[in-house]
């Protein structure tokens, strides 16, 4: 049989051995997650001399307003607190991560699932309650009269996250290694959804989230923060692993942020990274921010006008850039001037024989690297783009803007 | 050599600017239209007599918000996500609707301010009491942090006009200065009106809004524990600013309406209009205008901070940046906090001076209980790290808070 009991139901229940002899009240429940997941492995008993750790099979029963323990197993141990999760202690009350729900909320209780196991019993932890209905039932308790409290609850519809959605929030780093905290769940979410949840965390909170996830992952979720946020995480990083995040970042987010930073910092960063993708932020650095260029990414795909349609599909294999932002080909003449752009769903119906340069119409709608913002977002609203390549003075190929940056643009300027 | 020290120059400034607001715009708003009734009452029934108290009042106000901005700083968390972290729900609950009401209070009070400051000039309250609360309401939906931030500080420096109107009040500078650093006389202590105006002006001084207020904002414009030595100036210089405006509201009404024996107002308008004939047309709109800027400061700042409060530390959505339907409990208690403070006024014979009476009786109540919070956060090693308080500041932060809970008893009870 399997029922369900909260964890703020037990804490301050007395605990008794099997002679009826009160060993104190129970103070918190500890569950080792490099052992086992959810299983509780210890009871704390507050007595009157000190905390003991029970271990948890010696419990009988959780019926009747107490804990009752086995007999003859009586077993106290001493264990060094900060590899253990104390659920009272270290999870009613604060914040942690509902993967389901994509955002940050606080712990209201902790439902745990009882079953028997031979004489004993076991406690697993099920569920974080986070909803008001948890936050009732504490505040009600021994305030309002059972009955009444138990009708009040049953009107509010229970808001729990099962525990294998939530992701715990540790700021210490070797804690959060021993309690094998991995930021798992929230690393499956969205870059943007990830983003949010870090907006809402203190920044210690903040840069160990950073800290763990791998740098894909950060790399996406830096380039959705807003910008103060941003510096705020990349300034608490060491430059080492903030080069390997901003690696990992479109080149125009990059540069934004190597802008922000101070010089020292940015610098530093720079240092750190590949001698190439350095060599192209540099160049981004160089330009404003306000223009066509501080806007644009260097990761395009430009082809010759001679290459024939087959050669795409390989070119796209081994393009380094997002994929996403791939709407077209640019075409590009001897000296690297910009031709043409061909989209490419039309190379994918296309003869495969044809050199690009024939599938050009007319030159292509572009700005040049000094173009300010308003020409180019008045670019995108005339021609209804969805990238505009952005060429020098020789008008050759230097980057594109993506339809992402302008909507950015506009966004902010609200 | 110059250069260089230029460029340091603006390095500092930079580093200055990038953490002002928070604690000058805490402070100011702490002048809201109670405060200035406070002084300008204390000015009127006793003269320069009760200057004194400006330098310890100082003092206590700096020691108090310089904790609330140091633990923002440091643990880039707000004072009831703090207090619901280490001392539980029961407790973050009955905090939070003792702070509900005291503040409910005090916003009508900023909404009577509004009111009887625009009576002056002959404009109804039944348009001027709507006006406010529905710009209140836009103003604070539709702001960013950043903008709100512009438009306080530019309100903060409004407060000048109570100097001036100081200035023009042709006080006796030298008898002013000599009883602001003097002690007090003996005899006027043991008079039960004027210990109950010591209580009366340290009360209106110190206030439980403005620790969780400071503190968020602290966060929110995300002070790291670096920049805290640079914040750590924005709140020493805003809490001397606004004593010294205060001192001037003393002095204005010392000078004019004590000494011409108009011993009673019975409100800050009413201080306003006293002043006419004594310091002229000029002190008087003065009065009113700053009267009018103090309240729909102070009106912006207390709904929107109690919401937060509220929210954060019972675990519901908050923030402005989240739509009405995710954070319902968040736009409702910030709406019907706008709201019912500005009808409450609209309500013929409202019995608005006992609601008064009663937000300032759990005013009295909710600044030791919110005092001794802070000081058992702000004295743990784990929380605050090298940044916990020193013996010295320790000595100082539980005198001041004890003399702050004597005399907030010594009113409830008097």
């Amino acid at each position: 049989m399997l029922s369900n009991v909260a964890l703020t139901d037990l804490v301050g229940r007395r605990t008794r051995d099997v002679d009826g002899n009160v060993l104190g009240t129970l103070h918190d429940l500890v569950v080792i997650p490099q052992e086992h997941p959810t299983r509780v492995a210890f009871l704390v008993v507050r007595a009157r001399a000190a905390d003991l750790f029970i271990p948890a099979d010696s419990l009988t029963a959780v019926s009747g307003g107490m804990i009752r323990l086995r007999p003859g197993r009586l077993e106290t141990v001493t264990l060094p607190a900060d590899s253990l999760l104390l659920l009272q202690r270290d999870l009613l009350d604060q914040q942690i991560i509902d993967v389901q729900g994509r955002k940050v909320v606080r712990v209201n209780d902790v439902e745990l699932d009882v079953h028997p196991d031979g004489e004993g019993l076991l406690l697993d932890v099920r569920a974080v309650d986070v909803g008001s209905r948890g936050a009732l039932r504490r505040l009600g308790t021994g305030v309002i009269p059972r009955h009444t409290l138990r009708a009040l609850l049953a009107r509010i519809p229970s808001r729990t996250i099962p525990w294998h959605l939530v992701d715990l929030v540790e700021s210490d780093p070797s804690r959060r290694v021993k309690l094998k905290i991995s930021y798992k769940g929230l690393s499956t979410l969205h870059p943007a959804d990830i983003a949010a949840i870090v907006e809402d965390l203190p920044p210690a909170e903040r840069e160990a989230v950073f800290e763990t996830l791998d740098d894909e992952v950060a790399a996406g979720a830096l380039e959705e923060l807003d910008p103060r946020t941003q510096v705020a995480v990349v300034e608490s990083l060491d430059s080492d692993r903030a080069a390997d995040i901003v690696e990992e970042m479109g080149p125009d987010a990059a540069a934004d942020l190597l802008g922000d930073l101070p010089e020292a910092q940015s610098g530093a960063i720079l240092r750190e990274m590949e001698p190439e993708e350095r060599q192209q932020l540099r160049t981004l650095l160089e330009f404003g921010e306000h223009t066509a260029a501080g806007r644009m990414t260097t990761e395009c795909l430009a082809m010759p006008a001679s290459a024939p349609v087959r050669d795409v599909v390989a070119a796209i294999q081994g393009f380094e850039g997002e994929l996403q932002t791939l709407a077209a080909v640019y075409v590009t003449g001897p000296e690297g001037e910009l031709v043409g752009a061909v989209p490419i769903a039309r190379t994918m119906i296309a003869d495969p024989d044809t050199p690009l340069g024939r599938l050009v119409a007319a030159p292509p709608v572009n700005c040049h690297l000094d173009a300010p913002e308003d020409e180019v977002i008045a670019l995108f609203d005339k021609y209804n783009l969805l990238a505009l390549p952005v060429v020098d003075e020789q008008g050759r190929l230097a980057g594109i803007i993506t339809a992402d940056d302008v909507i950015n643009l506009l966004r902010r300027e609200d | 050599m110059r250069v260089a020290a230029f460029r340091s120059w603006r390095v500092r400034l930079a580093a200055l600017l990038a953490v002002v607001g928070p604690g000058i715009i805490t402070a100011n708003v702490d002048n809201d239209a109670g405060g200035i009734y406070t002084y300008s009452l204390a000015g009127a029934r006793f003269g320069y007599s009760l200057l004194w108290t400006m330098i310890p009042i100082t003092v206590a106000l700096i020691v108090v918000q310089e904790m609330s901005a140091r633990m923002g700083a440091v643990t880039g968390k707000g004072l009831s996500d703090l207090i619901r972290e280490r001392f539980g729900l029961r407790a973050t609950f009955l905090l939070m609707i003792a702070l509900v009401i005291t503040n409910f209070g005090n916003i009508v009070a900023e909404f009577a301010g509004a009111a009887s400051s625009l009576e002056l000039f002959h404009i109804s309250r039944y348009i001027v009491v709507p006006a406010v609360a529905v710009l209140v309401w836009v103003l604070v939906v539709r702001g960013t942090y950043d903008s709100m931030e512009k438009i306080f500080l530019a309100a903060s420096a409004f407060y000048v006009c109570y100097i001036i109107a100081g200035v023009l009040a042709h006080p006796n500078w030298r008898g002013a200065v000599i009883s602001t650093v003097e002690r007090p006389e003996e005899f006027s202590l043991s008079s039960h009106d004027y210990l109950y105006m010591v209580v009366g002006l340290v009360g209106t001084t110190i206030a439980p809004w403005m620790q969780f207020y400071l503190q968020a904002s602290i966060v929110e414009k995300g002070v790291t524990a670096k920049q805290y030595r640079t914040s750590r100036w924005d709140v020493i210089v805003g809490c001397i600013f606004t004593d010294v405006v205060a001192w001037f509201i003393i002095v204005a009404c010392a000078a004019t309406l004590y000494v011409h024996g108009r011993r009673n107002i019975a409100d800050a308008a009413d201080a306003a209009q006293a002043l006419r004939p004594l310091a002229g047309d000029w002190a008087y709109v003065l009065f009113a205008a700053g009267l009018f800027n103090a309240s729909l400061f102070a009106a912006s700042i207390l709904p929107i901070s109690t919401a937060y409060a509220v929210c954060e530390g019972m675990g519901f959505e908050s923030g402005l940046d989240k739509r009405f339907a995710d954070a319902p409990a968040f736009y409702w208690l910030y709406t019907i906090l706008t709201g019912a403070g500005a009808a409450i006024l609209l309500i013929p014979h409202f019995p608005l001076v006992r609601v008064m009476v009663l937000s300032q009786v759990v005013n009295g109540a909710v600044l030791p209980v919110v005092l001794i919070f802070m000081l058992q956060l702000i004295t743990d090693a784990e929380l605050m790290g090298e940044q916990v308080n020193s013996r010295g500041y320790n000595i100082i932060a539980w005198a001041t808070s004890a003399v702050m809970i004597v005399l907030t008893l010594a009113m409830l009870f008097t």
